[in-house]
């Protein structure tokens, strides 16, 4: 790996990390690219290959579908497992299955580094502290920015020299593993995805019968030729079926009350007598 | 209390954008999001306190206290705090108190919501359908991920701020009405459940090595499996997966280390 180009892996994977501002905020770095599927692309991209990129993009997202962020507490750092994991079974010349044995001890390591920025930048609410004292808006604007400064030092450098120098040495750890050892990471791979769609059931489950649900999109699609696009649009209209049938005694209208009542009470009270 | 105004759209829309970008930028376990959302409403707390420079601080110090919020769609906290400011510092006709109460009465909603509304479910969907679009290593499924997501959240971001202001303290009941919320949920969730069948479908495999010879004659258990039903080992691992993690209460680390375990087994076995 060129040195150009590990810096721009760090480089995204600063933009991409949590709490860093500059895309939209948390919207566009943390939950856009710092998502393992857009960094393999990003990855990909820089490193010239594309196909290999995305393939490990998809199977380290597949691991950490169901993860989310509740309180600022960080279960498993995917943008630092994806931003090292990939480019490193990238260069290793390893397949989507190096770059989730990778992935899975980096976002643990992912989670020690965001306690520890997440310590260290209350500094900067005391620096705010002492503006505000001031009555110095400006100061307290610029306080909240250069908190950012410590999330840029730990994930540039980190990154950047991690996939540097790491590169040679992932290389030849694959190239002197044993062949059960690869045997049981390429299945093992498999399977992991299994633990991210795990997860995700049991946080978007809300009542036991809805369970059939998965296993119908599952039969679907591999039972007949079918797409991902053409199942949204099936999953889309078995939805709007139960929904409207369900809700019809209100009235199978889907606007907010609140849009329309603004002006008019008395749309709001009929909304809450229905209620 | 809204017909006394002094901040114009433009105050209003930078504020939004202030929260959008910087919400996190200085994010600690002390203060959580407080420096940001004190950022996101300083410049609308200057123009309202141009010559009260106690004012302005006493304003500033309160907004730098505590938040913790879903900031996506949070952002609506301080759009409705910023309407409460502006009518504090006009005629006082709101109480610090309530502005501060307001503030730490939503955070812990909003966060409930927005996790699992957004974050919980709409970010898992369109990533399975990126990954299902991308299963093949084509880059379109990152692409169509990355832009449904932003066209989506973007809007709600920067509108329900903007929102939060207008409607001031009558935005809560709007978003907290209890029918829109069961409704959207409900699709959301449907929608989500199918579709994330179908990508696991693709996703987790658990193939079948193991064959049995007699004689010439060779069968393998991969196809007679597939003649049951296509991908219905993987099915079977999934399902157990889930009923690790949901009834048996199985922690993310035990499960991941359960499936290296098996995994390691089968191997050994010959089996896959």
């Amino acid at each position: 790996m060129e040195l150009w180009q590990a810096l721009l892996i760090g480089l995204f994977a600063y933009l991409g990390r949590n709490q860093v501002p500059w895309l939209f905020g948390t919207t566009g770095g943390w939950y856009g690219i710092g998502r393992p599927l857009v960094a393999g692309l990003i990855c990909g991209v820089i490193l010239g290959d594309v196909t290999a990129g995305v393939l490990c993009g998809v199977a380290v997202q597949a691991i950490f579908i169901g993860q989310i962020t509740p309180g600022g507490a960080v279960p498993s750092d995917m943008n630092l497992a994806a931003y090292i994991g990939i480019p490193l079974a990238i260069a290793a010349g390893g397949g989507a299955e190096t770059a989730v044995a990778l992935a899975i001890p980096l976002g643990a390591l992912g989670v020690a580094l965001h306690n520890f920025t997440m310590t260290v930048q209350a500094a900067f609410s005391h620096r705010a502290d002492r503006c505000a004292e001031k009555a110095d808006a400006r100061g307290v604007r610029i306080s909240n920015v250069m908190g950012t400064s410590v999330s840029f030092l730990e994930r540039f450098f980190i990154v950047s020299l991690t996939c540097y120098f790491g590169a040679p040495f992932a290389e030849s750890l694959l190239a002197s593993l044993p062949a059960i050892v690869l045997e049981f990471l390429a299945v093992g791979g498999k399977m992991l995805p299994a633990l991210g769609f795990a997860i995700l059931l049991k946080q978007i489950l809300d009542e036991k019968w809805m369970i059939l649900l998965f296993i119908l999109g599952w039969v679907f699609m591999s039972s007949f030729n079918i797409t991902i696009t053409s199942l949204v649009f099936i999953a889309a209209s078995l939805s709007l079926i139960y929904v409207m049938a369900k809700y019809s005694k209100y009235g199978a209208v889907q606007t907010e009350n609140g849009t329309v009542n603004e002006s008019n009470g008395f749309k709001d009270e009929e909304g809450n007598y229905e209620e | 209390m809204k017909n006394k105004r002094k901040l114009t759209k433009k105050d209003v829309s930078k504020a939004s954008l202030r929260w959008l970008f910087f919400h996190q930028s200085s994010h600690n376990y002390e203060r959580m999001m407080g420096t940001g959302f004190a950022h996101s409403l300083s410049g609308a707390l200057e123009k309202l306190y141009e010559d009260d420079k106690e004012g302005l601080k006493d304003a500033l110090q309160r907004n730098l206290t505590f938040f913790n919020t879903e900031p996506q769609l949070g952002s609506i906290i301080p759009g409705i705090c910023l309407a409460l400011e502006e009518s504090h510092a006009i005629d006082g006709d709101v109480e610090p108190e309530v502005i501060l109460s307001t503030k730490n009465a939503l955070m812990g909603p909003f966060a409930g919501i927005g996790d699992s509304l957004l974050v919980g479910t709409l970010n898992p969907i369109l990533l399975s359908i990126g990954i299902g679009l991308s299963a093949n290593g084509s880059p379109i499924g990152a692409i169509v991920f990355l832009t449904l997501w932003l066209a989506i959240v973007l809007p709600i971001k920067y509108g329900l701020f903007v929102r939060g202001y207008s409607l001031g303290l009558d935005a809560v009941s709007i978003l907290t009405n209890d029918r829109t919320k069961k409704i959207v949920t409900t699709t959301l969730t449907m929608v989500g459940l199918i579709v994330i069948g179908g990508v696991a479908s693709t996703v987790i495999k658990a193939p079948i090595a193991l064959q049995y010879k007699a004689g010439d004659m060779v069968i393998s258990i991969q196809e007679i499996l597939d003649k049951i039903m296509p991908n219905l080992m993987p099915l079977i691992v999934a399902l157990v997966s889930y009923y690790l993690v949901d009834k048996k209460g199985w922690s993310t680390n035990k499960l991941l280390l359960g499936i290296l375990v098996f995994a390691f087994v089968m191997v050994l076995l010959g089996i896959m």
